[in-house]
């Protein structure tokens, strides 16, 4: 008897239109330069949900130019500002790639830094008149990572926005970034930084996330896949990988809302490599062919969603 | 109420106090009045003028800033009329008998003074002359002679250039004061050395200072005070990042006032209170400033003008404001200015202190990320003329007719003649021209592979009273080209064994070695026959000994090397 062939799982898709629509809208406003339809884009919508269509618009490259002009009429447009800001640095962060600092020309460093730049002097000017800004405040962190400006500063900026918003997961994923020793910091920083993030966020919050990236940053900073491989097994490693889901996606009190793409594809990456199918398989399900180009980059991007997500249906069964 | 009157011709200042009487005798000049070459006249003048009073049982003192000196004392009126008379009749007739010893004080007074973490700023915004001239040592003491004293003597300490306040209910009987006649001074034009603003400079100290230029105004001071409380809450109060937190607000005398502020920072915070202070400057320029902090500072100010001793307490600054020939308000202005002062005129004073902030950062930060250039490190040109080869490195010493410039890969470092502040003589030929842009290019004649003539010719370009002779250095002290560039041949500090030893080495090496291979290939080739097992042990020893013999090799090598 020839078993019945299930039908093939839809292929992994990273457009961030494909799961907020509404990011299609405003790369839409974007192209066509019509400021009052990228305004209608982020009307009514909270701090969270808008810095997240903020750092989505950046994708979109070539919009600078309109984004400059809309912020020259008027410098107390935060969201001009936090805008053209993300314009700038992604524009410098397409220029630099994503290679590692020793792949990178001395011209690419120099035009990286300077988008950077650039975009800092917007930013600065946003958060001077919008203090609470998360927008702004976490390109801000992401700024003092590619310029390098410090430790102590990168934390400052964090600090500043935290007054405001205690628990912004994507500037407590950029802060975290910055600890990391690829940016000069250091693993117990860290880790240190990441456990807080959790313990102190609500129970049911995806601030948890931020312990599930600090794991895969050490998994991903290993010299050989013999060490990766040991430290997704260890079993303290396993655990913490699972309080953290339990605190955050795993909690009946958890709902997805912004970034639920961003922070289910880590949950679902980082159960995998743990070898913890069964909850692995649970966020594959919500996710669907959605999935985001951080953390999946790492594991060659649609590759690796479409692998870990067989292996997950396969031995963890699909919910 | 200041009453104005006269005292011998000079300007002189009453206000009554409930406290003992005090004065002090203000002339315009100062250390922005000197050159480089003469750089220290006016402190050693104000010294001379006070050593000959010894020790007094009251309180006298001399102070020498950029564009004033003063001479005050506090005691009875007796004590103050004899005071400011003897300190008048020093300047007229110098006690040059003196100078030598003051010399040395003043050489004493600058070696233990502690450095300022500020100390360097008026350099980085002026240069080598006016009011940059204080970041320097007082290079010109040496040369300084009891004529030059004199001659700057009976320039500046003129009746006409000086002015006396008195706190106390009137002028001491018998108070002379027999100056010579002369004419008031204009205050020193401000010279800049910054091409662009806002700009910054980096500095060993792990403070962040702002220093600006605003034009003089009340609300320019009361934003030093507003800018101070807004330092203090964001560096200190709520990030917890700096222990001092400090503004201040200085007149020049030509219509504008220095603006600085400054917060320290821990050794490992420097980066974030660089960033907090940015962000603080932000705040301020894109006009989000506090009402309450303008409310406080304008209360705390208008409770200073309430109080009784209020003229005597303003006495210093009215008189420097007559020396100077600005405005001097009422109380009863002053209060009106202060109550007209609001949060426009602030966002104004914000605009100017960012348009002119000269930023100093400490050592291995920058600013150009928040918009502010490197101020000039080194020369935009090179003069043409004559190149001489470094001995060590790339780069050489071009000596022209106009210049001299130091050619480093992409900083080169000129100095014209026409521009030369002063150059640094050292006897054992080292030269050092420093440009009234502060470029300073030093010359070690070791160094370069420079034509005899050369030094002379620079020599003879600068003017004598710009040379500064320099005490002699310890041979140890004058800088050598590198090892590696040494002529063939030299060869001072190897030993005669050195040689030997290595042939000896080499050789043993060799004969133990080669012996040991063919025994090593013979054991392989060979089977081993029962009970010669022990010859594999042999083979092992006498490898040991082929490299023990090769290490005396190794050795010296590495040693020649270095």
């Amino acid at each position: 008897m020839i078993p019945a062939m299930p039908a093939p799982l839809p292929a992994p898709t990273f457009d961030p239109g494909a799961a907020y629509p509404e990011v299609n809208d405003l790369h839409k406003a974007l192209v066509a330069a019509d400021w009052p339809a990228v305004q209608a884009v982020f009307a009514n919508r909270d701090h969270g949900h808008r810095a997240m269509l903020v750092g989505m618009a950046g994708e979109r490259s070539g919009t600078e130019p309109f984004l400059r002009r809309v912020y020259d009429h008027d410098p107390t447009d935060a969201l001009a500002g936090a805008l053209l800001g993300n314009s700038l640095i992604r524009t410098g962060w397409r220029i630099r790639s994503s290679y590692r600092a020793q792949h990178v020309s001395r011209e690419q460093f120099d035009q990286f830094h300077d988008h950077l730049r650039r975009a800092e002097q917007v930013l600065i000017d946003v958060t001077a008149r919008h203090p609470a800004d998360s927008a702004a405040w976490t390109q801000r962190i992401t700024i003092a990572r590619g310029l390098e400006l410090g430790q102590a500063e990168a934390r400052r900026r964090y600090d500043r926005l935290a007054q405001h918003h205690p628990h912004h997961a994507p500037a407590q994923s950029s802060l975290l970034q910055k600890l990391c020793p690829k940016w000069s910091g250091d693993w117990d920083r860290a880790f240190a930084f990441a456990r807080e993030c959790g313990q102190a966020a609500p129970e049911g919050a995806p601030n948890a996330v931020v312990l599930a990236e600090a794991h895969l940053e050490r998994w991903l900073d290993f010299d050989t896949d013999r060490e990766r491989i040991a430290y997704v097994h260890s079993a303290p490693v396993i655990a913490e990988i699972m309080q953290a889901g339990l605190r955050s996606v795993l909690h009946p009190a958890y709902v997805d809302r912004d970034d639920w793409v961003w922070i289910r594809s880590v949950f679902a990456l980082m159960f995998s490599l743990t070898g913890q199918w069964g909850p692995a398989a649970s966020q594959f399900t919500v996710l669907g062919n959605l999935g985001t180009d951080y953390p999946w980059d790492y594991v060659d991007g649609a590759e690796g969603f479409t692998k870990y997500r067989n292996l997950a249906y396969a031995k963890g069964g699909r919910s | 109420m200041i009453q104005h009157l006269d005292v011998d011709g000079v300007p002189t200042l009453l206000a009554p106090t409930g406290g003992p009487m005090r004065a002090g005798l203000t002339f315009r000049v100062g250390t922005a009045d000197e050159t480089l070459g003469r750089a220290g006249i006016t402190h050693l003048l104000e010294h001379l003028a006070l050593a000959p009073l010894g020790l007094a049982d009251y309180h006298v003192n001399g102070a020498t800033a950029q564009a004033f000196t003063t001479f005050h004392t506090t005691g009875s009126e007796t004590d103050i009329a004899a005071f400011l008379t003897a300190v008048c009749g020093h300047l007229r007739e110098l006690p040059v008998a003196r100078l030598d010893i003051e010399k040395d004080i003043l050489r004493t007074e600058w070696s233990s003074r502690g450095a300022a973490a500020v100390d360097d700023i008026p350099l980085w915004r002026h240069g080598a002359r006016d009011y940059g001239l204080t970041s320097y040592p007082e290079w010109g003491l040496n040369a300084l002679t009891a004529d030059d004293l004199r001659a700057w003597s009976a320039r500046w300490f003129t009746r006409e250039n000086a002015v006396l306040w008195i706190a106390g209910d009137r002028v001491p009987a018998g108070l002379r004061l027999p100056l010579p006649a002369g004419t008031r001074q204009a205050v020193p034009v401000a010279s800049s050395a910054l091409p662009r603003t806002p700009a910054y400079f980096v500095s060993g100290s792990r403070a962040v200072v702002l220093d600006s230029v605003v034009r003089r105004r009340t609300a320019a001071g009361v934003f030093a005070a507003v800018l101070e409380r807004e330092l203090y809450r964001s560096l200190r109060q709520d990030a917890g990042l700096s222990y001092t937190t400090t503004t201040g607000y200085d007149p020049r005398g030509d219509g504008y006032a220095t603006l600085r502020a400054l917060a320290d920072a821990l050794p490992e915070k420097q980066d974030a209170v660089l960033g907090g202070f940015i962000d603080v400057l932000a705040k301020m320029r894109v006009g989000r400033i506090e009402q309450a902090d303008l409310d406080a500072t304008i209360a705390k100010r208008e409770d200073f003008l309430g109080i009784a001793e209020v003229d005597a307490a303003r006495l210093p600054s009215y008189a420097l404001n007559v020396l100077t020939g600005e405005p001097n308000l009422s109380i009863d202005e002053h209060r009106a200015e202060l109550k007209a002062v609001d949060l426009a005129d602030l966002h104004e004073v914000a605009g100017e202190v960012m348009a002119s902030a000269l930023l100093m950062v400490p050592g291995g930060l920058t600013a150009d990320w928040a918009g502010f250039v490197a101020a000039p490190t080194h020369s935009a040109d090179v003069v043409q003329g004559t190149t001489y080869a470094s001995r060590g490195g790339n780069g050489g010493l071009r000596i022209g007719v106009d210049g001299v410039s130091l050619l480093r890969a992409d900083s080169p470092l000129t100095v014209r003649y026409a521009d030369c502040s002063a150059m640094l003589v050292w006897p054992d030929g080292a030269r050092q021209l420093i440009g009234s842009d502060a470029i300073a290019l030093h010359i070690e004649p070791t160094l370069f592979n420079l034509h005899p003539a050369a030094l002379p010719v620079i020599d003879a370009q600068v003017p004598a009273d710009r040379q500064i002779a320099m005490p002699a250095r310890t041979p140890e002290s004058i800088p050598q080209p590198q090892a590696a560039e040494r002529q063939p041949g030299q060869s001072a500090d190897r030993s005669w064994w050195e040689v030997p030893v290595m042939a000896l080495s080499g050789v043993a090496t060799l004969l133990v070695g080669g012996f040991n291979l063919l025994l090593t290939l013979a054991m392989f080739t060979t089977e081993t026959e029962p009970g010669d097992e022990w010859l594999w042990g042999v083979v092992a020893v006498l490898w040991l000994l082929a490299v023990i013999l090769a290490l005396p090799i190794v050795l010296v090598w590495r040693r020649r090397r270095r």
